[in-house]
Formats: structure tokens, sequence, C-alpha cells
């Protein structure tokens, strides 16, 4: 079928927001590029309801589909690829991420839901480079966790370590 | 809110910040699904990093304590794990057995020589020609469970590299109080064989204590080859003598060649074939004690040789190399195209590769008996090779080592590896070892093509062998033959 990349699609948010798009920035999420497909012709026009993400997180995601909706769509291969390279995160993304946290695991639970691989590693990745480098500690602060380790499990978890940190 | 927050001084600011900071802090793994959580971490592969996440919680102990985690960093980091370790291709007519040890002077390397332990395990052989090595594993070198989580598999293997890089421990022996030549070097399941130009053959456990000393032979012994408790051996005196290496007696003298014996191969328990500066070829039945076979029709010495299933590959001074069937005692191909000597020879079943004095590595087809490749790139003899896979290794007189794809039939690293001859070298999917007649011994990574390490500085190192967490070099030092025993293992209470 002929995928006219200017076809405005709506969305709908949880919390009953209407989001316009244009289809090929929609068909960024595998999940509705997939159902566009499903439904054919009667799709257009149509509303989808994307029932567990926010307003305000929709409209970060379809931010960055816009910025990234003439990437070429990855591939299976590139991705096992892309795993075993390095966290680095371009330009653009790194500004898209300086969010508070609670808004960043928002946008890693809306793309695995959406299937946007990319954006969910953008996402993952920036996590995990908040974790390196640091102490467990400093992880703790990092997130507010509390440690909930008695002093002795504490040691012994410090013990199995060890090994890690001899280099 | 914003107005409230405008008439704030600095000071109070302050408060709201260290008020609301933390509020805005939120516990990634307590926030999403297992599954995200592990999609994260998959983007670690420091495991230094992993180790202090799982000091955090209760809750990313046991996130980290996921296998899955584990068996990414060890395919990250190319530690396969054992059992699961992909072998290469196995020719499908030769038995599971390595070309063995090639051995002859000096200058010569124990090129092919997949001794790797880790190999050995997965079905692939080890340069123990053992059909049984399974069995020889679990009781002679592997005294740790085979099956363990990731975890604990890329806990030992980080152990073992990061060993190799910086730590080890070492004993050195001295084997002579004279300088003598040590022809060849090999570190079996079981022992650590040394044989030297003074007619003698060293055995020593796998920690360097001496075992026994075979003597019988009455000039230098040049090559020989171990089969479980068997060992064969062949130099000057022209006799190859099979010795049982548990008690030391010599179970066979085997007289027929009328020269130098300079190679002998096995190709399974019972079957011998050397070769010798009087040009043959021959078969030997070291059970019965007799010459099944002489295989005639080189020109000139017999250098080098390798045995894969029923055939028999030959280098010559000849400058030709010849592919014989064992069973009908008939030569099937010569190879010819180089110009002078060949030094050295490795066989893969499928594939011969040579090197000659003419500086050039020739690949040809077993099958055929057409040449398929010339790789230049050396400026002298090229004496030592060995064949993994798709990779090739080559070291020279020139003192450099080559690693070879011969899928492009093209080099993908140079090393400048010493400052004269390289006199042994042997390499698995993680490292090359080399050594030269410069004194060194040193560890290169085999993907980088970077040095790792200079594991020896001595006078003159005669051969190198290594397996996966063990590494035995001879060398002179201060006019005196000396063996050094390194062993990587992480300490046992590590388990």
């Amino acid at each position: 079928m002929s995928a006219d990349g200017n076809t405005k699609i709506k969305l709908q948010s949880n919390d009953n927001a209407f989001i316009e798009l244009d289809r090929q920035v929609a068909e960024r999420s595998i999940l509705i590029k997939h159902m566009l497909e499903d439904l054919g012709e009667a799709a257009l026009g149509q509303t989808i309801p994307i029932p567990n993400v926010t307003e305000p997180v929709l409209r970060k995601v379809v931010e960055w589909c816009e910025h990234h909706r003439n990437d070429p769509p990855s591939t299976a291969d590139e991705e096992s690829d892309n795993r075993k390279k390095t966290t680095e995160i371009e330009e653009w993304d790194q500004k898209f991420m300086q969010v508070d946290q609670e808004m960043l695991f928002e946008i890693i639970l809306a793309s695995n839901y959406l299937d946007i691989k990319p954006l969910l590693d953008v996402g993952c990745k920036t996590v995990a480079n908040m974790i390196k480098g640091k102490s467990p500690e400093e992880i703790r602060k990092t997130f507010n966790i509390t440690n909930d380790f008695t002093p002795e499990e504490e040691e012994q978890i410090r013990r199995e370590n060890e090994w890690a940190e001899d280099r | 809110l914003a107005d409230l927050l405008n008439m704030c001084t600095t000071q109070q600011l302050s408060f709201v910040h260290q008020f609301v900071s933390p509020l805005l802090k939120k516990d990634p793994f307590t926030s999403l699904p297992d599954e995200l959580c592990l999609r994260i971490l998959s983007f670690i592969d420091d495991p230094q990093v992993l180790a202090r996440a799982s000091q955090v919680s209760r809750r990313w102990r046991d996130l980290l304590s996921d296998d899955v985690t584990w068996k990414n960093l060890c395919v990250k980091h190319d530690y396969g794990r054992r059992l699961s370790e992909v072998s290469y291709g196995v020719p499908s007519y030769a038995p599971r057995r390595p070309s063995a040890v090639p051995l002859s002077d000096p200058e010569f390397v124990n090129h092919s020589f997949p001794g790797a332990v880790p190999t050995a395990l997965a079905g692939v052989p080890s340069h123990q020609p053992s059909h049984s090595f399974e069995g020889l594993r679990s009781t002679a070198s592997s005294p740790r469970p085979k099956l363990r989580s990731y975890k604990s598999h890329f806990k030992q293997r980080y152990l073992v590299e990061s060993a190799w890089r910086t730590g080890g421990r070492n004993t050195t022996r001295t084997i002579t109080q004279d300088n003598r030549v040590v022809t060849s070097l090999h570190l079996t399941p079981k022992y650590i064989v040394v044989a030297l130009d003074n007619a003698r053959i060293h055995i020593f456990d796998r920690e360097g204590n001496a075992l026994r000393t075979l003597s019988g032979h009455v000039m230098g012994v040049w090559a020989m080859v171990p089969w479980e408790d068997t060992l064969v051996s062949g130099g000057c005196d022209r006799d190859v003598r099979v010795w049982d290496m548990t008690t030391g007696t010599c179970m066979h003298t085997l007289r027929g060649h009328t020269s130098t014996v300079r190679c002998l191969k096995m190709s399974d328990s019972s079957t011998a074939i050397s070769g010798s500066r009087d040009t043959t070829l021959r078969i030997w039945d070291i059970r019965q004690g007799v010459c099944r076979n002489v295989l005639v029709g080189h020109q000139a010495s017999v250098r080098c040789l390798e045995i894969k299933g029923d055939i028999v590959v030959s280098g010559s001074y000849d400058a030709t190399a010849k592919i014989w069937s064992i069973s009908e005692g008939r030569c099937l191909h010569t190879l010819s195209g180089h110009f002078s000597q060949i030094y050295a020879i490795a066989f893969d079943g499928h594939r011969v590769i040579t090197g000659s004095l003419d500086t050039s590595v020739r690949v040809w087809d077993a099958h055929t008996g057409e040449a398929i490749a010339v790789l230049q790139g050396h400026t002298s003899l090229v004496g030592q090779l060995q064949l993994r896979g798709n990779t090739l290794v080559t070291g020279g007189s020139d003192g450099s080592v080559r690693v070879w794809s011969l899928e492009k039939m093209c080099p993908i690293h140079r090393l400048a590896a010493h400052d004269n001859s390289v006199t042994s070298l042997q390499f698995d999917d993680t490292r090359v070892v080399s050594g030269g007649s410069d004194g060194r011994v040193k560890v290169w990574d085999v993907k980088t093509g970077h040095l790792v390490r200079e594991l020896i500085a001595a006078e003159s190192v005669w051969r190198v062998v290594f397996e996966d967490e063990k590494c035995v070099a001879v060398a002179n030092r201060g006019s005196r033959v000396m063996m050094e025993v390194w062993s990587f293992s992480p300490p046992e209470d590590a388990y």
C-alpha cells in the first residue's frame, strides 16, 4: 500500500488529549505502523487511542519522532550491533533526554509500549550513563534509593564484588 | 507557584531545591519492569559498574544476579562459554584431533598447536591428541565445575584475562647447566615435555616439577610427539623411540631412517609418522613396533609434516609439499610453486599452508592440489605457522609476526614482534604468544594486534606454548637452559 507521508493521523492520549501528526512520523512507532497497515484505508481519519501514555509524555515522544522522521528504519541486525557498541548518544537526543527522571522513565515505558526501538535505546542508554562511573552510594544519591541492606549483607556483597575492583 | 518562588530569597530557594530535588529522583529499577531494567543494564559493558550497581540495594542486587546481563557481558567480551563454544570447522574426513606439534630444529615452532584449553572442552581438538580428552581435562586441568552461571564464568574469565595482562604467578626451573638447544616443548593435560640437542628428554608435571628423564637417544633429539602417556621421539641418531612417560621406559626403538629424523606426528594412538633428512616419511605402528610403510618421493630432507585423518602432508627442502594417503601409502598430489626450501606446514583437512625460505606463504587446496593464494609480506624465511579456522598466523626470521585472514587472503595485522628471528608462536581466539631469539616472550591481542605484555626477558627463547590459563617457555639465560611456567588461574578461594 502506498504510504503517503503527509496523511494526518490523530492520536489520543490516556488523558484524552488529541495530537495530530504526519503518518510518516507516527510510523516511527512500529505498533502504530502495524495498526495502520492492518486497518488499511479504514484507518484514515480515525483517531488512535494510546491508552498507556499521558499527554506530556506522548507530546515528548512525538517530538522525538518528528526530529527523527527521516531516519532509516533499524533492522534487527543493526540493533544487535548497536547494543554491542558504546553508549554514545547523539547531541540532539542528549538534549532531548534532559528531563526529570520521572519523565525519562515514562518515555522509556512509552517507547517500549509503542515499539520505537531507537528511542527506547536512547532512554536506556541515558539511564545506563547515569549509573556509570559511580560508587554504590553515589548511585543511591542519583536516584534517591534507600540502602536496604543490613551492614552484614552490605559487607558480604562488597566482598563478593571485590574482584571487579581489582584491575 | 511561579510568583511564589519569585518572591523567595536565595536561601529559601536553596531550601526548596534541597526539598524538591529528591522528590524528582526515582529509582529506575523500581519504576520499570524487569525486562526494561535488564535492557538498561545491557548497555553497560564494564563489570566494575555492574559490580558496584549490585551493591546499591536489594532490588538492584537481585536484578544484577540475573544471568542474562552476564551472558551479554560474556558475549561482549568474547568470553565464549566453555561448553557452548563453537568449534571451528573440523573437516569431515579428519578425526577430531589437531595437527599436533611440529618438531624440529630450534627455528621451528609448535605451530599448529591449538592447545588452548577452552576449545578442548568444546570438542575441538586439544593439542593432546586424545580422543578422551574430556575425561583427561576434568581430572587434570579443570578442577572447577564445568557448568556454572554466566556470572561466575564471566568472573573467572575476567580474572584470567587480567592475570594475562598484569598478573600471574611464575616458577623458574633450570633444565641444564650448560648452553643447549631446546628442540621441542609440549604442554599436555598431564605433562610438560622438553627435548634437547644433548639427546635428553625431560618430563615435568604441569607445575614444572621434574618427574623423569628419558635416556636412550645417543644424539640430539629433534622431533617428538606426545599422545596421552606415550611419547614418540627421533633425532640425529636416526632412531624413532617409543616411550612410556609414566615409567620412563623405552618400549620400542624403531630403525629404518638413514638420516636425521626431522619431524614426527601421530594420527592415532598406534600410528606415528616420521619425516627425515633421508627424504622419506615412514609410517610406524608403535604398538607392534614395526614400520608399516615408507613414503618415497621427496628429493630432499622432509622438514615438516601434518596429519588429518588418513591424509598426511609433508614439506621438504626440495621446495615441494606432498599430500599422501596413509592407508594407501601413496602420494596424491605434489604442491609445486615455492622457489626454495619449505620449513613449515599447516593443514586443516581442506587447505594446506606452507612457509618457505623464499619468504612467501602459500595456500593450497588439499583436494585438488591446486594453489589458491600466495601471501607475500615476510622478508625472510617463514618458519612458523598456525592455522585456526580462517585465521593464519605466521612468523619469520625477519622478526615479524603476521596475522592473515584466509577469507580475504590478506593480512590483518603485521606485528614488529622481535628484533631477531621468531622462534616460536601460538595463538588462540584471544591472543598470540610469540618467542624470539631476542630473548623475549610477547603476548599480543589477536583482534587488535596490540602488544599486551612482555612476559619474559631472557637471552634467547627456544620455545613457548600456552593454554587458557598457563604458559610455558624455555629459554637460555646466564648460559643455562631455563624453563618458566606461568599460571594465570584465579585463586581457588575466588569461588
